[in-house]
């Protein structure tokens, strides 16, 4: 390596501002957050220092923790794999020689992904509101039902909704990173397996699946820590217009879609302002997370070996 | 199959996908080009003419204000963001040094915590240090973004040749120096595709402007949608149009960046 004997402190300078933002702006905020999680503290009168009684009070019926993380899980567990199946297939047809416009595709696909998260609950709940809704009109139109339905207040449909809203949301982007890993694969590869005289189907389960393994743990580990995050879509779907106002109902029908992190919002700055509690429940989000990827990292170690 | 018939398949097949991609987005233009009344009678298919009128009731709640405000927090914070994330990327890829891999475990470890982790004691941190009634608490949690540092690091690992670097350092060529004259031009694809990533990510965070911003003049462009619902509760088709106008900025920006944004995915991100 270059000179390093006598440039010790050209890597630590590259990293500095890294280090410095992170301990003031990343690392402070967490110790410290993890002290207000032990106290009982509503931001006006002064802390009471309550040892573990908010991590307690996670267990009981009442903070919907369990609840909530149950729902962050159903989410996860029922949209990832129809956005793996979705983007790989659409990925694959997009990178086969047989398409037309690929560029185009790609683009239009992959826009619902940018779309502001707050933009796409708002969208959803306009697209399935009892009066005014697109989806309630048509089917009425095309005299499938006589009156509509109310998608958002049945917890079922409500859950399916956000499920469809999720893929919706996330097909294009599983499908870009599909196409990325598509493209790093040798074509000399699937050529040489023609050759032989593989069929497509073959050449695909043999060769470029496995080759996609490094693309699929990516998707999978991100979409599972970034579902955790849930938040703006479920809140916007389900408190539509009139969000914001004390009429929204927090979590939709018996809050069969209260994600963890709108918990924790709701419980830190929404119906109270228990700051101790909503830290311990980020707290707990995160000692679940870190259980998830501690299982992921071993799964993958051990297809490794 | 002949190869015509095979690419009409395809092509058919994936353009069906990209009509169940469009249909909200063309719904959502559609709706906001209606009277609100309207939007409750009957199927609106074709664009209405209220759009005028709409976008009257839209600017009226100063729409333009939290343009202004997301694309300052958006720009400012892909700036320090890409920045930051080159500059310990650089060290990470390029330099040897004491506890390097454990410090780099350290920054994959903070990918895997949630944003919320630190999020109540951050907003009494902004108040102390008192800047919670600004924008620069929508910035700061971007200028040490672990995500950044891990896609920049497995980018410059492939993409500079070492032998470059240590010629240009026998030639006398400083650290700084080095960085900014060589690095910089090896990892253009990966700067382009980091840049857009967090500007999206930035321009479309809502949680943390929800809790700290409380002055309508700071609102940023989720809020203000938002808040469009509140002042014009009955105006759906306002609220709707918000939403496009809210959307546009970032479309534009993937439409003349996409090019670069796929070539810098695909050309280091995800090898495993």
């Amino acid at each position: 390596m270059m000179d390093t004997a006598k440039r010790k402190w050209v890597p630590y300078f590259f990293l500095s501002p890294y280090l410095l933002f992170y301990m003031a702006f990343g690392l402070i905020p967490i110790i410290f957050s993890f002290y207000v999680s032990l106290t009982s503290w509503d931001g006006i009168s002064g802390k009471k220092f309550v040892g573990l009684a908010n991590y307690k009070f996670l267990f009981n019926g009442d903070s919907y923790f369990f609840k909530s993380i149950g729902n962050t899980l159903l989410f996860i567990v029922m949209t990832l794999p129809l956005q793996l199946i979705f983007g790989l297939l659409i990925a694959t047809l997009l990178y086969s020689q047989y398409v037309k416009w690929r560029a185009f595709f790609q683009l239009i696909n992959f826009l619902p992904y940018i779309v502001t998260p707050v933009a796409v609950g708002l969208m959803f709940n306009l697209l399935f509101d009892w009066q005014a809704g697109f989806v309630n009109k048509v089917l009425i139109h095309l005299g499938i039902i006589d009156e509509g339905i109310y998608w958002l207040g049945d917890p079922v449909y409500a859950r399916l909704i956000i499920v469809l809203m999720m893929f919706w949301k996330g097909f294009g982007y599983t499908m870009i990173f599909f196409l990325a890993g598509l493209a790093n694969i040798p074509k000399d590869l699937n050529e040489a397996a023609q050759v032989d005289g593989a069929s497509g189907f073959r050449n695909f389960w043999s060769i470029t699946l496995p080759l996609l393994r490094p693309v699929i743990t990516f998707i999978v580990i991100t979409g599972i820590i970034g579902g955790f995050q849930l938040l703006e879509e479920p809140m916007l779907l389900l408190g539509g217009a009139g969000m914001g106002s004390s009429s929204a109902v927090i979590g939709g029908p018996d809050r069969c879609c209260l994600t963890t992190v709108w918990n924790m919002y709701d419980t830190a700055y929404g119906s109270t302002t228990r700051y101790g509690l909503g830290a311990a429940i980020a707290y707990g989000l995160c000692v679940i997370i870190a259980v998830f990827s501690f299982i992921g990292v071993k799964f993958q170690k051990g297809e490794q070996e | 199959m002949n190869r015509s018939l095979r690419t009409t398949l395809t092509t058919s097949t994936i353009a069906l996908f990209s009509l169940f991609a469009l249909l909200p987005f063309y719904i959502m233009l559609v709706m906001g080009t209606y009277q609100n009344e309207e939007l409750f009678q009957k199927i609106v298919l074709v664009p209405g003419h209220y759009l005028m009128e709409n976008i009257k009731t839209v600017a009226e709640s100063r729409f333009d204000l939290a343009y202004m405000n997301s694309f300052i927090v958006s720009a400012a914070s892909t700036v320090v963001s890409v920045f930051v994330s080159c500059f310990a990327g650089f060290a990470f890829a390029k330099h040897e040094f004491k506890y390097k891999k454990q410090i780099f475990s350290g920054v994959l470890l903070t990918m895997m915590i949630p944003g919320q982790l630190g999020l109540v004691a951050f907003v009494i941190e902004m108040r102390y240090i008192h800047v919670s009634s600004t924008l620069l608490p929508l910035i700061l949690p971007w200028v040490a973004n672990a995500f950044g540092i891990f896609w920049m690091t497995q980018f410059m690992k492939g993409a500079i040749p070492t032998e470059v670097l240590e010629s240009a350092r026998i030639d006398g060529c400083s650290d700084i120096g080095v960085f900014f004259r060589i690095v910089v031009a090896f990892i253009y694809p990966a700067i382009a595709t980091l840049s857009l990533l967090v500007f999206l990510w930035s321009w479309n965070n809502y949680l943390l402007p929800l809790i700290i911003i409380n002055k309508p003049e700071l609102f940023t462009i989720p809020l203000a949608i938002t808040s469009l619902g509140n002042a014009y509760r009955t105006d759906l088709a306002a609220q709707i149009l918000g939403l496009t106008l809210g959307t546009i900025p970032v479309l534009i920006l993937f439409i003349f960046g996409s090019k670069s944004f796929i070539r810098g995915l695909t050309a280091g991100s995800v090898k495993g």
